[in-house]
């Protein structure tokens, strides 16, 4: 019996503020909530740990969101763990792109509190049934 | 069989570089059919000046991010307005992977990135300014805050002014308070806006 | 500016928070409250050696110098930087458990493989780490005495290089080493110095090279495995992200990177791919095949 066993979800934006209110918001509602500052970061957090959810920013250095998602579905991490893809983007073929990539959701910032925590619970317990 | 030496010297040698290809030949190794090729061009043209009109025009066409990052490479290594403006354009481009990998070009470019914020800061697209606002942030200049707090000031889109306040943050004192909270008062209805400058300003004027 | 003078009262809550974000943002390491004490000292030392009074002083000078030598001292104190034989060896673990035995598979198996499997250490430094791998190869991989093996070491320091040349070393470097494989491999040289077997230091070959100079490192081709540990951290984002596109042009497709422990790609470059190991992250060439 594990001693933990909220979800786990990984925060992945390069916004340090935006890390904290994601974090903030999603602990609150009774995830475990772990961080990454690009795709690149999210990619290695992800071979070492399982997550159940990732919510991934678009714009950032080193790895994109979309190249993050591609490689968190490649047989690099193999992952089907749900994505919530935020961003700041709203030209239109953005959320194509995000759903291309292999994201189960894609919204622009800024996403209201709970709006997020719905979301979010809605993607990992809908997986566990 | 086992461990086995490449050459017979003792002491530790020199290397000596193979023959370097010219400069022409570079340049045609640049538009190669073969990747590798390509990055290997773009590798060995460091520090050519000559090469950078080629260069940037294979940042607009390059499908290969290996290669384009090695050409960015190459390219904010001359920290020039030249390069900077010609790298800028990208940054409205509907490539994430290249918008974002021109955007960490030219936050290295400390000499000639910001002689672009008129123009940056003033762009239609409010996605180029989210941009700015990303090279702001790991521009090691100390101008760079002043060009966020104005941007924090003046800029009518949200998503723009908590771009400026997250990459603000890190070098922000007790001075950037006021326009913190008029940014607040900007924005009412942005729930994440509020939650960032009421999380900042604690620390900020020394109420933490 | 609310932050409190450098003495030796320790931060406060806000400057190490601030400075902690800062340090994950620009190396990817994190640290833990249970370091405070730690951390706080260190810097205490790097505000004393500098010409700053105050945190806020300091701080604001690092953030504009980009890893000038204010970072790298910084990282030097905050990072554990000393050299000895198998240090950080469950990456030299991976290397025979996982490493090596794809290699082989990759370049075609036991008997059909074609040239020697190359490995690089780089910086090699004085010596410890490419004379510790070619221990643990001649101690553990059975595979060794069917393979070639090239093992080169490359540093930018003459001096070092010159050390790792006459590699005697003295008890604390070797303090991991196992006492039979010091009688095995070395011979004692007086002054409780023990200098590696010639049979060896003969087998590895030591180059002169900045990892940051394309045309020099030109000169390295077709490598199986490199390990370059601690040393691209300290390097500054166009640096780094040449000197991790000179190590990719190093390497074989499908050949295997190592950073130090605490170090990671995403601070640097995306140009390799991660790949798990029990033992940790290694990082892979990509071999073009889609």
């Amino acid at each position: 019996m594990t001693a933990d066993t909220r979800p786990r979800v990984l925060v992945v934006d390069d916004a340090a503020t935006v890390r904290l209110y994601h974090t903030s918001l999603l602990t609150e509602a009774g995830f475990e909530v772990a961080e990454a500052a690009n795709g690149l970061e999210a990619v290695e957090a992800a071979l070492s740990t399982e997550f159940d959810l990732f919510v991934v920013d678009v714009n950032m250095p080193k790895m994109n969101g979309y190249t993050c998602v591609e490689t968190l579905r490649s047989e690099t991490v193999g992952t089907a763990a749900p994505v919530l893809m935020i961003s700041t983007e709203d030209r239109p073929g953005d959320a194509d792109r995000a759903y291309q990539a292999g994201a189960n959701l894609y919204l622009v910032k800024p996403v209201a509190g709970d709006r997020l925590v719905r979301i979010a619970t809605m993607l990992t317990t809908g997986k566990e049934e | 069989m086992g461990l086995v030496r490449k050459q017979a010297p003792q002491q530790p040698e020199e290397v000596l570089p193979p023959e370097k290809p010219s400069v022409e030949s570079l340049l045609r190794q640049l538009d190669d059919a073969d990747p590798d090729c390509r990055r290997e061009a773009a590798l060995g043209l460091v520090g050519v000046a000559e090469a950078v009109p080629a260069l940037l025009a294979r940042v607009a066409v390059e499908t290969e991010t290996n290669v384009r990052d090695a050409v960015l490479t190459t390219l904010a290594a001359h920290d020039t307005e030249t390069v900077a403006g010609g790298l800028a354009v990208h940054l409205a481009s509907d490539d994430a992977a290249l918008r974002t990998s021109v955007a960490e070009a030219l936050a290295t470019m400390r000499g000639s990135v910001l002689s672009l914020m008129p123009s940056l800061l003033a762009a239609p697209d409010h996605d180029v300014r989210v941009m700015t606002a990303m090279v702001l942030a790991d521009l090691a200049h100390p101008d760079a805050p002043v060009w966020l707090t104005r941007m924090i000031a003046e800029d009518p889109h949200p998503n723009v002014v908590t771009a400026a306040i997250d990459a603000l943050l890190p070098a922000a004192t007790a001075e950037h308070a006021a326009v913190l909270e008029a940014a607040v008062q900007r924005f009412p209805d942005d729930p994440f806006l509020r939650f960032t400058v009421q999380a900042a300003l604690p620390r900020l004027t020394g109420t933490a | 500016m609310a932050s409190a003078p450098a003495t030796g009262a320790g931060l406060s809550d806000a400057d190490f928070t601030r400075f902690c974000e800062y340090f994950y943002k620009r190396t990817g390491i994190h640290f833990t409250p249970g370091k405070r004490y730690f951390v706080d000292k260190r810097i205490e030392n790097c505000i004393r050696d500098s010409p700053y009074d105050t945190f806020g002083s300091w701080f604001a000078a690092l953030r504009m110098s980009d890893k000038s030598a204010m970072l790298q001292d910084l990282i030097n104190q905050l990072t554990v930087n000393e050299t000895y034989f198998l240090r950080e060896d469950y990456q030299f673990d991976a290397m025979l458990s996982t490493v090596l035995p794809n290699v082989l598979k990759d370049r075609g198996g036991l008997g059909r493989i074609v040239g020697p499997v190359k490995i690089l250490s780089l910086p090699c430094s004085t010596g410890e780490e490419p004379y510790s791998i070619a221990l643990r190869l001649l101690e553990e991989w059975e595979q060794i005495d069917h393979v070639d093996v090239e093992i080169h070491g490359a540093d930018i320091d003459s001096e070092v290089l010159a050390k790792a040349a006459h590699a005697s070393y003295g008890e604390r470097s070797l303090q991991r080493v196992p006492k039979p494989w010091i009688n095995k491999y070395f011979n004692p040289v007086g002054s409780g110095r023990y200098q590696v077997d010639e049979g060896i230091r003969s087998a590895v070959t030591l180059h002169r090279v900045n990892v940051c100079d394309t045309a020099a490192m030109r000169a390295f081709r077709d490598f199986d495995v490199i390990f370059c540990r601690n040393v691209l951290i300290y390097f500054d984002e166009l640096s780094s992200r040449r000197a991790a596109e000179n190590l990719y042009g190093a390497m074989r497709p499908g050949g295997y990177l190592f950073l130090g422990h605490s170090e990671s790609m995403s601070r640097i470059s995306p140009i390799f791919t991660p790949t798990r190991l029990p033992e940790g992250i290694v990082y892979q060439r990509p071999t073009g095949a889609k």
